[in-house]
């Protein structure tokens, strides 16, 4: 699962800007290109998602039909008869609470780096990202047998894993934003007599909440969409959307429900992107906290 | 994922520490680093001591590199197989995912459009795109049904010998990824930088060449290690669209953890040790990569 | 097979408690964590308020329909809740058990397993079931204490470690509008598919489908059951699966992509057949074929072959988990799911259409009546029929050494 989106950062220069500089205005045969460029990837990013829509509202599709033969939602009716609800909100559970886990913990750790004062920092800052280079199935593999023996109840093993899984996103998302924050806000609040609790409250916080938005996506994220290490982890504790469309995806005939399912599963994370986008744009800071911004400080002109 | 700043990290420090300080600073980092070391020194750990036979399920533990060599064959067929895949996902997903970042960079509507469209496929499970990718590449799938073309006249795309559902879905997903944070990295940049190219006179190919590709280079290399490291290690969508013989290194893990063969788990963990190596060693080749471009430091 | 679910209706505590007095006598002590269990009266009693997991393979839309409307709803008014943990394959359950037995958990996350075959005999060689329950179970009596197919689990001896749950057998189905010279043994199927270049697969063993449609090959290219040892040696080994691998490897260039290729699983070769890419597809669990003839994934002209030479057939079974910290629950689960009402609803086409594991003949004229008024399915014949001429599987020990060797000779070019 990749990204790292600079939510609520335009990333396409609006028009005022490019029509106020001349030589940059596109001359129309590169803007025939980068139109065909543009549908051409237009094409290429929609396209796969065209027949997760038109099977989830097929009740029989036989081949070769160009379209569905009978068209209906049955798909519907059965995952929803299959427990799909539960299903989806145990899914969303999970995701929110690797979301409200690895956040904090992220945040922590990367304000702590950030100012500079942890020992080994290079170490600690390669083991913070570390999982992101261990495939999943290999922690999964290991460590089943000794979170087993560690009598830990599956769930939170589950759990600890996916945080692990998670901790690089929010990690590095929150050294981004604390590159960007200038402490000195917080220092002058102080200065003019607010108490520790306040200026967390009405000062820090708000001045990352776009960042601790982002770094909670990136989480949810992590566990929304997971799928090996709650099969092999949770030993069937939780059984989360992921793992209904798997058991589906793997009898035939079950094409209808597997695709309502599939679009279930993007539905929730695409409107929290929006909302987030939204939030991000309320607060200014969101535009200079952009993962890739901070990137190399030094090379900013 | 996402980029990594790489050991060390590139964000300024602030040395004001004091003892207190260092305290504090380690008590914040503590727990974060106890989860993230936990998996990945445990996870590693079982797994070299499951594959040298010092954790057998049954029988008596005894130091062996049995499980190293009894799928040799397949281990070595299995490692060409992943690299080849995830090689041909990472340049393909940077490819077109520049491309992209460009698009959305330099287009207005266009841009927004392209910009929009790729951000629908991040929340994507890669299980679900995996599904999606199969229903419209394969032999019944959308595509070749809405060209009226037979199974015989549609090519092998998924579980044939090329793995090419299986680059597609990565591609696919991926190269949304590097579109996004590289269109990151050239909206704060870019537009400085190519106006001031632009007036001293460079043609759009060398503003291109010369301003856009440089300043997108390190998070392009970056977003590569992390694609690399995943598609090398990803389970679910090789074995979806994927065929019984080859098989990628996970794949051939899974099949080896999850068979009833009760000497098959050792087998497993050395896929397992083998496919953390590589993924290692090429994290270390991303990163000496890295601190070689010029706008790194 | 992978063992389907589902259980449907009421079974009354009373019919329960009647049926166990005869059976009490007999009835071997059922090891629980420390818990042992003399009476199925103390087995009711420390189910109450347990919560079993019931681990089953969740492709399977009827299956998991019955578990979930039928069983669960059943088991709730014996006092017991009922959890279906749909999983992908039979093996992660297995996996799991195993997992559990090697850290010494006693309260694992696995209660019941719809298992048999490799992975009971396997998971009974690692100590993954308990064993020695089913003689308290008060249905029990409803079976055939002679029958072969619950006495022994593909050679592995039961030993009370598994309660019956349903009847399948091999089957091989075809699509009766693109085949018209339909074979009637396997050397003509074979010949069929020779004549019909890329119309015929099957799927990848280890595949248990793919694996026991190797294994039918392995009896028809030596000359039937009555020749191959069912006991695994490796001198019966050598002497007939050479002819075998010769047999697959000489028809290889005329299957589904001239053979460089098998469907993974058997999920994959349903998916060619409904797509109408090949014109054969197979099954262990023939009983889900009418619904899907019925909501049109299989083609209308879906019927079973009959082969002269005669299929395998098995049983499934629940499978209790060794690591389980809810054994009454599960006991009594497994009674339930034994019960006449119970077996009969899963037998209802529309409902799963799995085969009784209980002898009709033990009924009393009440629950026979629940098996004669089942429907008859227009797809597939009723048991009597298909299990004419039933052929026993080979002993799982041979299975994964055909796996691999096939794997070897077959599969790699």
């Amino acid at each position: 699962m990749a990204m790292m989106i600079p939510y609520g950062q335009r990333v396409t220069p609006d028009d005022r800007t490019t029509a106020t500089r001349g030589l940059m205005r596109p001359r129309p045969s590169g803007r025939a290109l980068r139109v065909t460029l543009a549908g051409l990837l237009a094409v290429w990013f929609a396209l796969p998602l065209v027949p997760l829509l038109l099977w989830s509202v097929a009740n029989r599709w036989s081949f070769p039909a160009v379209l569905p033969t009978e068209w209906g939602l049955d798909g519907l009716a059965t995952a929803l008869a299959q427990g799909g609800l539960p299903v989806f909100g145990r899914s969303f559970l999970l995701g929110l609470a690797v979301a409200a886990i690895a956040t904090p913990l992220g945040a922590l750790a990367a304000r702590a780096l950030t100012m500079g004062r942890v020992p080994a920092a290079r170490l600690v800052s390669a083991i913070l990202l570390a999982p992101l280079a261990l495939p999943a199935f290999v922690a999964v593999m290991g460590l089943t047998i000794v979170l087993l023996r560690a009598q830990v109840p599956a769930p939170a093993a589950v759990l600890l894993l996916l945080v692990a899984a998670a901790l690089p996103y929010t990690v590095y998302t929150m050294r981004v934003a604390y590159a960007a924050h200038d402490l000195a806000y917080e220092d002058e609040a102080r200065t003019l007599g607010a108490s520790p609790a306040h200026v967390l409250w009405r000062v820090h916080l708000p001045l990352v909440a776009p960042g601790l938005a982002r770094a909670a996506f990136l989480a949810f994220l992590v566990g929304w969409s997971d799928y090996v290490v709650t099969v092999l982890v949770g030993g069937g504790t939780l059984v989360t959307l992921p793992l209904l469309v798997g058991s589906y995806a793997a009898g035939v005939g079950n094409d209808a429900v597997v695709a309502v399912l599939s679009l279930t599963a993007i539905v929730p994370p695409l409107l929290l992107l929006l909302a987030l986008g939204r939030f991000g744009r309320r607060y200014p800071t969101a535009r200079f906290a952009g993962p890739t911004a901070s990137r190399s400080p030094k090379g900013s002109p | 994922m996402l980029e990594t700043p790489g050991p060390g990290g590139a964000l300024p420090t602030r040395p004001r520490a004091s003892a207190s300080g260092r305290l504090r600073a380690l008590l914040f980092v503590a727990p974060a680093v106890l989860i993230a070391g936990f998996v990945v020194i445990g996870g590693i750990g079982v797994a070299l001591v499951q594959s040298v036979g010092l954790m057998p399920l049954v029988g008596e533990a005894e130091f062996s590199l049995d499980a190293y060599t009894a799928n040799a064959d397949d281990l070595l067929t299995g490692l060409g197989l992943s690299l080849a895949i995830a090689t041909a996902s990472t340049v393909l997903s940077c490819v077109i995912g520049l491309t992209a970042a460009v698009i959305i960079t330099q287009g207005r509507i266009s841009g927004r459009v392209v910009a929009a469209l790729s951000a629908l496929t991040i929340p994507v499970p890669h299980l679900i795109g995996a599904a999606a990718i199969g229903l419209l590449v394969a032999d019944s799938g959308l595509i070749p049904r809405a060209l009226g073309l037979t199974p015989a006249q549609w090519p092998d795309l998924v579980g044939g010998p090329w793995w090419v559902a299986v680059v597609l879905e990565y591609t696919w997903k991926e190269s949304a990824f590097v579109a996004l944070v590289v269109a990151g990295v050239l909206a704060t940049r870019v537009a400085q930088y190519d106006e001031t190219a632009a007036l001293l006179g460079a043609s759009r190919a060398r503003r291109l060449r010369h301003v856009v590709i440089p300043l997108a280079r390190p998070a392009v290399i970056v977003s590569a290690v992390i694609i690399f490291v995943y598609t090398f290690g990803s389970y679910e969508v090789a074995w979806l669209l994927g065929r019984p013989y080859p098989e990628p290194l996970p794949v051939l893990a899974f099949r080896l953890f999850t068979s009833i063969s009760l000497t098959s788990r050792p087998e497993a963990a050395a896929v397992a040790v083998v496919t953390t190596a590589v993924a290692l060693i090429v994290v270390a080749i991303g990163m000496a990569a890295l601190k070689r471009t010029p706008l790194w430091r | 097979m992978k063992p389907s679910p589902r259980i449907a209706r009421r079974l009354s505590v009373v019919l329960a408690a009647g049926l166990t007095v005869g059976l009490a006598a007999c009835s071997a002590p059922a090891a629980g964590d420390d818990q042992q269990y003399d009476s199925w009266e103390e087995v009711v009693a420390a189910a109450q308020g347990q919560t079993v997991k019931l681990w089953m393979y969740g492709g399977d839309e009827q299956g998991n329909a019955y578990v979930n409307d039928v069983l669960v709803p059943a088991a709730a008014e014996l006092g017991v809740t009922l959890e279906q943990v749909p999983i992908a394959d039979t093996p992660d359950a297995l996996n799991r058990i195993l997992s559990e037995v090697q850290a010494g958990e006693t309260s694992g996350e696995v209660d019941l397993v719809w298992v048999n075959g490799n992975n009971f005999g396997t998971g009974k060689e690692a100590g993954a079931w308990e064993c020695g329950w089913t003689d308290l179970l008060p249905n029990m009596a409803l079976t055939d204490p002679a029958d072969p197919l619950l006495e022994n689990d593909f050679g592995t001896p039961v030993d009370g470690c598994e309660a019956p749950w349903h009847k399948a057998q091999f089957t091989l189905v075809y699509n009766s509008d693109t085949v018209t010279d339909v074979p009637t043994s396997y050397d003509e199927l074979l010949a069929w598919a020779e004549a019909n270049p890329g119309r015929f697969t099957y799927p990848a063993p280890p595949d248990f489908t793919g694996s026991v449609f190797v294994r039918e090959m392995l009896y028809a290219v030596n000359g039937g059951p009555d020749v191959v040892p069912l006991g695994y040696s490796e001198d019966a080994f050598a002497e007939f699966t050479p002819a075998l691998f010769d047999e697959l490897q000489r028809i290889e260039p005329f299957l589904w992509r001239e053979g460089s290729t098998y469907p993974q699983n058997s999920n994959e070769l349903n998916e060619l057949y409904a797509n109408g890419e090949v014109d054969f597809t197979m099954t262990y669990g023939p009983a889900t074929l009418t619904q899907l003839v019925a909501d049109g994934t299989y083609p209308a002209g879906t019927k079973v072959l009959t082969l002269e030479d005669g299929t395998v057939g098995n049983a499934s079974f629940l499978g209790l988990a060794s690591t389980s910290g809810n054994k009454a629950g599960a006991m009594v689960v497994a009674n339930l799911a034994l019960s006449p009402e119970q077996q009969a609803a899963k037998a209802e086409p529309d409902v799963w259409g799995q085969f009784t594991v209980l002898d009709v003949d033990l009924l009393d004229a009440d629950q026979r009546a629940l098996f004669d008024a089942l429907p008859e399915s227009p797809v597939v014949p009723s048991y009597d029929v298909l299990s004419e001429n039933a052929n026993p599987e080979l002993s799982s020990a041979w299975v994964t050494p055909i796996d691999e060797a096939w794997r070897e000779l077959v599969l790699t070019p």
